[in-house]
């Protein structure tokens, strides 16, 4: 069955940021599952129907780190696939070699990107996922 | 009696006694003979004169033999023998006389012996004094033994742990701030080694080999080694030490060390606090920091629909005030990383050629709009330099972006690579507005913008070149400038051909 619309699932705990990030996705014809915890996000992952297409996250969540979600992700196969881009606050080296071990695709650092910059890359994601199924 | 009145009257006895015997033999023995008259004489002298005799040996042979008895008593050594005296004559005056003589010569000889010994105390106290002057002022090790008690107070009373061994690494000096720092008292370990006796933690279960002590390398290359350590105090308490280890060189021969070391608890403690502080300010200070930036974008695009020029204009503004604040965050935190000592420096060999092209191609953008020239002149046979890549492209990027920003459009910029000795010399030149000469020492000041260019251009934060001055300094270069009001500034820093050294931190820059 193919979709209407590509889907991210956005995992941040700063709601500003987070109708930002939506908004701009939604704009770039992306739908997307705004998720205002960790918590919440591996709940809607269990209950969706349909798994998103990728995950945004943001690296420090107040009930969890992006590593403990990582970890999450890694419980079913299928989580697993999804491809995640990190975009935090921090990206020490040895913060940044951690996700990526964990199957982080990419890793930004929040300030230092526009929007603009970011959504292309989300897509491009997406559709190399979307191939390789 | 005296013995010459003895004398007399013996003599006289006699002779009256012979005379009347005489005359008693002449009357008895008619017809008178001179014959028996002689004869006569011969026998009563010889009666009169043998007891006469005897009776004056006792009363002076006797006392003169016991006299001589006595003093061979008192000269064997009993001074107080005492020669019994009865007579009175003068052999008993001597007597007596020689009696007082040896108690008088006993109560001189015990005055003198006092005086002797008064005399003996006294010469020892003077030899002692002169000992104890004479060994201050012997040298020990170049040291008189006042000096060295000055040096010994010194050491007791500073705060800093002082050890000293010998170049079997025994203990040889353990100071006060010593014993309090790892419980060892100096008596218990002088003459101990000190690798076994204070051992130093690697990790949280393995110790320091000897080989990797501070105070072992001092001793084998001769060079003062500074390093941070954990160590292993008497009983199972461990604190945190900064030690430096300086070798102790004599006649060009290392005779041993001195090792200096202190409690950096509190230290430690107040750079976890600026740790806390720096991953706080970048969490915070980035998340509302990042809305702004975010929402500014969505408005400039139309996203909310479309904008008339004034609030285009509006919101303009707020997006570079944004960027300015994350400019200036991230130049806090990079600050903050370089001084907290924190900084990864992490050196790979690098093509300076290529690193300067992209960072000029950064800049080139903002020089375009500026119609500004750039030149660039780089020495043709540079080797790779083991430098850390994003740390000297921080300081090529801030020099070059403030040669752009202060510089008037139209204007002139210049880099020029080239190789001096062992070092290689960077250059970055502008025509641009330069700095007034009263702001020369405060240029590589937190916070300084000269005062020229306050008004001419907003932008800026004033922690770029103390920045790129805390890169350089850290790279083992230097760094310096010369500037002309009006007509131009120039930039120099050297770098190490010989590299970089590295050096394992925490954080590296932007992150």
């Amino acid at each position: 069955m193919s979709k209407q619309k590509p889907t991210v699932m956005i995992v941040e705990d700063e709601s500003l940021l987070l109708q930002a990030i939506s908004k701009k996705l939604e704009l770039n014809d992306i739908a997307t599952i705004p998720c205002i915890s960790g918590a919440q996000a591996i709940e809607h992952l269990s209950n969706l129907l349909e798994l998103p297409d990728a995950i945004w996250l943001d690296y420090q969540l107040k009930d969890m780190d992006g590593i403990e979600f990582m970890e999450h992700l890694k419980e079913k196969e299928a989580w697993a696939q999804i491809p995640v881009i990190v975009v935090s606050n921090s990206a020490s080296k040895s913060k940044v070699h951690r996700m990526l071990t964990l199957g982080v695709r990419k890793y930004f650092l929040k300030a230092a990107h526009r929007l603009d910059e970011l959504i292309p890359i989300v897509k491009q994601f997406i559709e190399e996922n979307n191939t390789q199924i | 009696m005296k013995i010459k009145n003895k004398l007399f009257l013996i003599v006289g006895f006699s002779s009256l006694t012979t005379v009347l015997l005489g005359v008693f033999l002449y009357f008895t023995f008619q017809p008178f003979y001179i014959t028996h008259l002689l004869i006569g004489l011969i026998v009563s002298l010889t009666l009169f004169i043998v007891p006469t005799i005897l009776i004056l040996l006792d009363s002076v042979i006797r006392p003169i033999t016991k006299l001589t008895e006595g003093m061979e008593i008192v000269s064997l050594g009993n001074l107080g023998h005492k020669v019994d005296v009865r007579s009175n004559d003068e052999i008993g005056q001597l007597t007596r006389a020689t009696n007082d003589l040896v108690s008088k010569l006993v109560t001189a000889n015990q005055n003198l012996e006092e005086k002797a010994q008064e005399a003996t105390r006294e010469l020892s106290r003077k030899i002692e004094e002169l000992d104890f002057e004479h060994k201050k002022n012997i040298e020990v090790g170049g040291k008189t033994l006042v000096e060295k008690a000055k040096d010994e107070a010194v050491l007791a009373s500073i705060g800093h742990g002082v050890v000293t061994i010998d170049r079997d690494g025994n203990i040889t000096f353990f100071n006060k701030a010593a014993e309090t720092l790892t419980n060892w008292k100096s008596e218990e370990v002088i003459g101990k080694p000190w690798f076994e006796t204070v051992p130093e933690m690697a990790g949280s279960n393995t110790l320091v080999s000897r080989e990797g002590r501070a105070v072992f390398k001092a001793l084998k290359t001769g060079q003062k080694i500074f390093t941070t350590t954990v160590i292993l105090q008497k009983g199972s308490g461990k604190i945190p030490v900064a030690m430096t280890a300086t070798p102790i060189i004599y006649n060009g021969e290392t005779i041993g060390a001195v090792g200096v070391f202190r409690d950096v608890t509190h230290e430690k403690e107040v750079d976890r606090m600026k740790t806390e502080f720096i991953s706080l300010a970048s969490h915070q200070l980035r998340t509302p920091l990042s809305a702004i930036k975010w929402f500014c974008e969505m408005l400039l695009n139309g996203d909310a629909g479309q904008l008339n020029p004034e609030q285009r204009e509006y919101t303009q503004n707020v997006a570079d005030s944004s960027e300015r604040m994350i400019s200036l965050v991230n130049s806090l935190l990079n600050i903050s990383r370089i001084e907290s000592g924190r900084i990864i420096i992490d050196p790979k060999p690098t093509n300076i050629s290529q690193l300067i092209s992209e960072v000029i191609s950064e800049v080139k953008v903002k020089c375009d709009v500026r119609k500004q020239q750039i030149a660039v002149s780089i020495h043709s046979a540079l080797p790779l330099i083991n430098i850390d890549p994003q740390l000297i492209r921080e300081v090529y990027a801030n020099l070059l972006t403030n040669a752009s920003k202060y510089t008037p459009p139209g204007g002139e910029i210049s880099v020029f690579i080239s190789k001096n000795g062992d070092e290689l010399v960077s250059q970055v030149s502008d025509n641009g507005y330069g700095i007034p000469k009263k702001d020369y020492d405060k240029v590589f000041q937190k916070f300084y913008r000269g005062e020229n260019i306050v008004k001419i251009e907003t932008e800026g934060n004033g922690l770029g070149l103390y920045l790129v001055k805390a890169i350089i300094e850290s790279s083992r270069g230097k760094i310096w400038f010369v500037s002309e009001e009006k007509k131009g500034t120039t930039f120099f820093f050297t770098l190490p051909l010989g590299g970089m050294l590295a050096k394992k931190g925490e954080v590296t820059l932007d992150s």
